[in-house]
């Protein structure tokens, strides 16, 4: 096997292996780009052991608990440059990120230690981990259950007893009690009297329709009275079935004492989960972690989006790309019928057709501009003039919402949409359309019988290309309608159910806001993985279903091989 | 050309049939052509053409590839009218009403004049609904008329047997055959007065040919027919009377039998027994 370099060459196989190793550095590429995000976000929702330790550095000495969330080897000259005392025998320190929790006896959640100054380290299994509504975790041992303020129960060993165990398990039952109120209270808050404050509103604004029309009939605004003050009753007897059950969730307390000794008294109202991971098993850790994850994907976010879930986000991001291609479809491929079909194909034509393909150039942030100043303001305020008098000053649809926001994605990707179409309509056949043509069918009948049906798989493939593209833009959003935190979903069970005028959250969105925006930025990193992943994920899954329509239709109009 | 002329031999038995008696004089006429011009943009395609074409009869238009029988045919149903450039002089009429007047419904000719193209197009649809699209384009909707329609029609084009258990499938699962046998059948559901046929057989097999041969005798009945054909034996087997065209003018017309024994042109003469290539 004497092959010369010439030889080699000329026998192709430097071309195949060049094509080969690019598209193999592609795939590394993209899995290891998933990779990252995926392991770096999923990790955060696994349930680390807790940590005690005394750390003594310049002397003073104090008792740490907590989670050690990363660890990194540091240069140990660069430790003894900052001024940090430690001896030079090794060229490397370890030092931990560590997660204490109890912010409100701390004023952070998270340290950094050294690993050299960090002694006596155990994993005692009494330690426990509550996640509160309020202040992060606390991290502690359990010292005692009150009820009305009076102790039912009280332990103060270091070690594991039966005596502590009947006092965890009662806190466990109560505090699966407090959950259960406090989905109640939230029902009632959240859905009956936000249903009856949106009733009210529309009453409101009723009724200052009615003044602006000088409708001077008393009868109508009886009505309206009638209707207020039976709401009003509502909201009464809700208001008092609430105070109800405030007391009864504010009944139960815990007493824990943190690291240094200091005794915390928690509310179980405001207590999210208890768990002491360093009894758990590999089994019950597992099922804390789909428990964890579960809620990240399903829940409404707490403390400042840095924990909870982010349902609202991906609700807000699905159905902003679904009201998007419903807008962008008909318009795009109404465009495109009209320039492949019927406009006259000569200069202008053609210079349409540049003018399109260069509009899918210009940056994103640009038709957020041009959304704002068009949509918002122009559009928006004239609709308010029209339809919304009753509801000035404050606007309706002259701000940023989930319509406008819709739309000037639609507008982003309509380029697309046409440029896709336009090319399935001129693979259809000719012999097709002379087909129906000659049978007494309109150019008009053919389109809409024949040619648009057999197009319609060219269509959805510039419908997957603008959903992949219009998922992924964040910059247009933040001017015409995105929003850190919405108090509620566009989609709900008020009429007219579908709320455009809303404004929204969105998963690009909350990737900035979380990564840049956030004070507890630790606490906020794995989210930003865990959110990127998500993104990727909705985005996938939103394409996987047009790309199965799209192969159904394909299956049911295959072209003629002609 | 050289294909065929080297193959090319008429078959007499073919051609002594019972209508030795035809007479164009005789017979009611469906289309006539009047100095027929035809142009694409500056190129003249159809010089002069006049022509009548009989009622219930089958009239084939034969010559070379290019001669412009296919442009002649498109024209009766003005299918030419979908080429930018093509413009049309002189007059051609359908029972006496010039279909290229203003104000003529194209649609409605359509109906009146349909056709069948050289490769099967049917429709991405189901069999059914192939046949019955004509009838919902006019507005058709009652289900017994269209499914006793749609039986008619896909008996008179022989393909009821083979189809009617799989009426709700995909046509484009049938084989070649079937599925020019079912744009006949297509065609003839709008029940058209004319029935054009561009080299319906020329992307078949021969026994799919001879189906669609016996289908046209079959037709005839009913319909007046025009095709247009690559092969001379088809067109001496199936009809009653033959065009032959050369280089845009209509060189010999009259009754098929005539004009293949007894060719009154020498050019018409050269062609059919194959001197042409």
């Amino acid at each position: 096997m004497n092959i010369s370099a010439k030889e080699w060459f000329k026998s192709g196989s430097p071309w195949v292996w060049l094509n080969a190793g690019a598209v193999a550095i592609s795939i590394i590429m993209v899995i290891g780009l998933l990779g990252l995000i995926a392991v770096r976000g999923l990790s955060h929702f696994w349930p680390a052991d807790i940590v005690q330790g005394t750390y003594t550095i310049d002397g003073q000495s104090k008792k740490v608990i907590g989670e050690i969330v990363e660890t990194h080897e540091v240069l140990t000259e660069q430790l003894i440059e900052a001024g940090i005392k430690i001896p030079d025998d090794n060229e490397f320190s370890i030092r931990h990120l560590l997660k204490i929790g109890n912010r409100d006896v701390n004023g952070t959640d998270f340290t950094w230690a050294l690993e050299h100054y960090f002694e006596d380290q155990t994993r005692p299994v009494m330690l426990f981990t509550a996640e509160r509504r309020e202040w992060g975790n606390l991290y502690g041992y359990l010292r005692s259950l009150k009820e009305s303020g009076k102790e039912i129960s009280h332990y103060d060993g270091y070690e594991q007893s039966p005596e502590y165990m009947a006092m965890w398990d009662e806190l466990d039952k109560r505090v699966e009690r407090a959950l259960r109120i406090h989905e109640d209270i939230l029902k009632i808050e959240k859905h009956e009297i936000g249903s009856i404050n949106y009733e009210l509103e529309r009453l409101r604004l009723k009724e200052r329709g009615l003044q602006l029309k000088h409708v001077e009939d008393p009868a109508a605004y009886e009505a309206i009275n009638q209707r207020r003050k039976q709401l009003d009753a509502d909201y009464e007897g809700l208001q008092q079935r609430l105070l109800d059950l405030y007391t009864e969730i504010n009944r139960d307390s815990l007493t824990a004492e943190v690291a240094g000794g200091q005794i915390v008294e928690v509310q179980l109202a405001k207590i999210v989960r208890i768990f002491r991971p360093n009894a758990m098993g590999i089994g019950q850790k597992m099922v804390h972690y789909a428990e964890k994850l579960w809620e990240f994907v399903s829940d409404e976010p707490r403390e400042a989006n840095t924990e909870g879930g982010i349902f609202p986000a991906i609700f807000g991001t699905v159905m902003m790309v679904l009201l998007m291609s419903l807008l962008v479809t008909p318009f795009g491929v109404i465009a495109a019928v009209y320039l492949r079909e019927y406009a006259k194909q000569g200069f202008i034509t053609r210079l349409i057709r540049i003018a399109v393909n260069n509009l899918a150039g210009v940056p994103s942030i640009v038709y957020g501009v041009f959304g704002l100043g068009f949509f918002v303001y122009f559009l928006g305020g004239n609709i308010d003039d029209l339809f919304f008098q009753a509801a000035k000053p404050a606007p309706t649809f002259g701000t940023p919402g989930l319509m406008w926001a819709s739309l000037t994605l639609a507008l982003l990707t309509v380029p697309v949409v046409i440029v896709a179409t336009e090319e399935g309509l001129s693979r259809i056949p000719r012999a097709v359309r002379e087909g129906s043509l000659a049978l007494g069918a309109t150019k008009f009948e053919t389109l809409m019988k024949v040619v648009l049906p057999m197009a319609s798989p060219a269509m959805m493939t510039g419908v997957i290309l603008a959903i992949a593209r219009a998922a992924g833009e964040v910059a247009p959003l933040m001017l015409v309608g995105v929003v850190k935190l919405a108090p509620s979903l566009p989609l709900d069970g008020n009429y007219p159910f579908i709320h455009l005028d809303q404004k929204f959250m969105h998963l690009g969105f909350h990737i900035y806001d979380v990564g840049f925006q956030s004070p507890n930025v630790e606490a906020a990193r794995p989210l930003v993985y865990a959110t990127a992943l998500l993104l990727v994920l909705v985005i996938a899954l939103l394409n996987m279903s047009a790309i199965a329509i799209r192969n159904h239709l394909r299956e049911k109009y295959k072209a003629l091989e002609m | 050309m050289t294909m065929e002329a080297k193959t090319h031999s008429i078959d007499i038995s073919a051609l002594q049939r019972q209508n030795q008696s035809l007479r164009l004089e005789d017979e009611t006429i469906a289309l006539t052509v009047r100095d027929l011009e035809l142009y694409y943009g500056e190129k003249r395609a159809l010089h002069g053409i006049n022509m009548d074409i009989p009622q219930n009869r089958v009239t084939a238009f034969i010559g070379p590839s290019g001669c412009g029988k296919s442009t002649l045919l498109r024209c009766f149903n003005r299918m030419n009218d979908l080429v930018d450039s093509c413009r049309i002089e002189g007059q051609m009429s359908l029972y006496g009403n010039n279909i290229y007047e203003r104000g003529v419904d194209v649609a409605d000719l359509r109906r009146r004049v349909g056709m069948v193209f050289q490769k099967p197009n049917p429709f991405p649809k189901s069999i059914y609904e192939n046949v019955a699209y004509g009838l919902r384009i006019q507005g058709i909707n009652k289900k017994r008329t269209i499914d006793e329609t749609v039986e008619w029609a896909l008996k008179s084009a022989a393909l009821w047997d083979e189809v009617k258990d799989r009426l709700h499938e995909s046509a484009l699962g049938m084989s070649g055959g079937q599925q020019q046998r079912l744009v006949i059948a297509r065609t003839i559901a709008v029940k058209p007065e004319v029935l054009l046929l561009d080299e319906p057989a020329s992307a078949l097999d021969p026994i799919s040919t001879l189906k669609i041969e016996e289908l046209i005798n079959e037709l005839k009945k009913d319909f007046t027919i025009v095709i247009v054909t690559h092969n001379m034996q088809q067109a001496a087997r199936v009809s009653d009377y033959t065009a032959f065209m050369y280089m845009g003018d209509l060189i010999e017309f009259g009754v098929t039998d005539h004009l293949f024994t007894n060719p009154a042109k020498k050019q018409t003469e050269d062609y059919i027994t194959g001197r042409y290539g």
